[in-house]
């Protein structure tokens, strides 16, 4: 592990050994402008004058610091940044505000299941990912037994991926994602994916990477996930930090915000005047 | 793990823009890093269009020839007088132009079509243009196989000079990559660029002189009396490149090649492509930070 740059923002009173993650007042913005699928006739629009420019902070003023070694689980509502600061660590986006750090080989197939090319093989998808990821030929060739094996695709692996079950392309993402033994592994809602089987063996396969002193930064809506296997949980919520600690605790206030939450919306619904058995039943 | 040649340590924050020059070798150094990359992208294009099978192969090859029987027949029905061995004086300049075609309409969708990977996995983006470009020339390749079937009826015109092909084709790659970066790019924000693409491409078909010589502009009037259309038509790139390509696959109306194409011309159209390509690079690594974001 090697320091390339220190950040500037950083305090020196943080250790930096043993860190895998350091982000300091992170901030990401969206230009609502262009998120939505643009046209020229809409921005002549724009331009005359018509719509304002909208900026939208997906992320603000978060603090965060992961060790090695730790399961961090990011949990909150939806819309709430998660998967945005996985982008940012993952070096996906470029933080509008503030700084972070990342020390090792980061992988992440954010969304699993995507695959990379539906038209080719699974073999070729494996070296397609590989080439992707920035691995060598002769490493991505190394390790192609291993991951065909752990995908369970059998005779599949020469068909092609459009031919492939979703859960078998969630296997193989997630084994292509775990194969090239990152330092810290990113993953954004995987673990509902496949069937019991393959649940408990991924499961297996993050437990084994935390162990190996990686870091492993995970997204999820199964809490008792998060309970069981994170050693450390933050809830995000409106892209601000809300809570930092024990993950018994942040699951905690995240179900009481989300009960909160739910209230409010059938408070509002009746004092709009609708039925509020429509508003609880969605 | 020592075998990945991912940067091991990363810091982003969100200080100010590289200057040109870094944003040009960034470029530079993201292509040269990822050739093996932008290699599996050209193959698995040409494996999904079927050129790796023998079917496949034969049309791609019929493809240009067909091309230019449309032309042949449409020219020879409003044109009482075509050139001698119009076929052949055709289909010099369909051939670099449906590499050129099919390589901008590939690259304007070669960033947003692969929305899912670029929200998932940090790589240069630039590597999709390149792949659309370079992929094209394994149709240029086969268009070559077509020119040679065709060239069995016009056998008085074949001379060596057809070597001088790849080194035309060198200016046109790099030209054709300038274009691409900027379509890809712009297409990211604006997602009807494609039409506009579409459209500019047709219209850019029939200004150059593909279908007519350079030299018959001359015969229209309007030409002869507004000598700055004639300045524009000589200055357009495909003027020189399907000028040059003729002058070594065709020769002239009344004689087959005797000698190089106007190097001069393609000389200067090199440098300008170089720096051109220069231009549309920054401009790439320029917005590609946004891609993501935006896509």
């Amino acid at each position: 592990m090697q320091l390339l740059r220190r950040p500037p923002k950083l305090g020196v009173d943080r250790a930096t050994d043993g860190d895998a993650i350091r982000a300091a007042d992170l901030g990401v913005r969206y230009d609502l402008r262009f998120t939505k699928k643009t046209t020229i006739r809409s921005s002549i629009g724009q331009m005359l004058g018509r719509g304002e420019v909208q900026k939208f902070w997906a992320l603000r003023h978060l603090d965060l610091h992961v060790r090695r070694g730790e399961s961090l689980a990011v949990i909150g509502p939806n819309g709430a940044g998660k998967s945005t600061l996985l982008q940012v660590l993952a070096g996906i986006i470029r933080p509008s505000e503030g700084a972070v750090e990342v020390f090792g080989h980061v992988s992440g197939l954010l969304t699993l299941g995507a695959g990379f090319d539906k038209e080719l093989t699974g073999r070729d998808n494996i070296l397609l990912g590989g080439a992707f990821l920035g691995l060598d030929d002769a490493v991505t060739h190394e390790l192609l037994p291993s991951i065909i094996e752990y995908a369970e695709l059998g005779d599949f692996i020469d068909a092609p991926l459009r031919t492939y079950s979703s859960g078998m392309r969630a296997r193989l993402g997630f084994a292509i994602a775990t194969s090239v033994d990152p330092d810290i592994l990113l993953l954004d809602e995987v673990l509902a994916t496949g069937d019991a089987n393959f649940r408990e063996k991924s499961k297996a396969r993050v437990i084994d990477i935390v162990s190996a002193a990686k870091a492993v930064v995970l997204v999820t809506h199964d809490m008792s996930w998060v309970t069981e296997y994170c050693n450390r949980a933050i809830l995000i919520e409106r892209g601000e930090l809300i809570m930092e600690g024990d993950p018994a605790d942040v699951v905690e206030l995240h179900r009481h915000n989300q009960e909160m939450a739910r209230r409010q919306t059938i408070e509002e619904a009746e004092k709009a005047g609708l039925d509020p058995r429509i508003v609880r039943a969605r | 793990m020592s075998a990945s040649s991912e940067v091991p340590a990363a810091f982003r924050n969100a200080a100010g823009n590289p200057g040109p020059i870094a944003l040009v070798r960034d470029g530079i150094a993201d292509i040269l890093s990822r050739r093996r990359l932008v290699r599996y992208l050209v193959q698995a294009d040409a494996h999904k269009r079927g050129a790796d099978t023998l079917l496949g192969n034969i049309w791609w090859v019929l493809d240009p020839l067909l091309q230019m029987v449309v032309y042949v027949v449409f020219v020879s029905i409003i044109v009482p007088r075509t050139q001698p061995d119009y076929p052949l004086f055709v289909f010099s300049a369909i051939l670099p132009w449906k590499w050129f075609s099919a390589s901008v309409t590939d690259a304007t969708v070669s960033i947003v079509s692969q929305d899912q990977l670029i929200k998932q996995i940090q790589f240069p983006k630039i590597v999709l243009p390149v792949a659309a470009t370079t992929a094209g020339i394994v149709s240029f390749a086969f268009g070559t196989v077509a020119l040679g079937l065709l060239m069995l009826f016009f056998s008085d015109r074949i001379t060596p000079w057809l070597l001088f092909i790849p080194v035309i084709a060198v200016v046109q790659y790099v030209f054709t990559l300038a274009c691409a970066f900027l379509v890809a790019a712009g297409n990211v924000f604006f997602r009807d660029l494609g039409n506009v693409v579409g459209h500019l491409l047709r219209l850019w078909w029939f200004l150059s002189p593909g279908l007519y010589s350079l030299a018959s502009l001359d015969d229209i009037r309007f030409f002869r009396e507004h000598h700055i259309l004639t300045t524009f038509a000589n200055a357009n790139p495909f003027a020189i490149l399907f000028e040059a390509y003729r002058s070594v696959i065709y020769g002239t109306a009344t004689a087959k090649p005797d000698g190089p194409p106007n190097m001069e011309l393609l000389a200067i159209l090199l440098v300008a492509s170089v720096v051109f390509l220069a231009f549309t690079t920054m401009v790439f690594k320029r917005l590609e930070p946004n891609f993501a974001k935006v896509i």
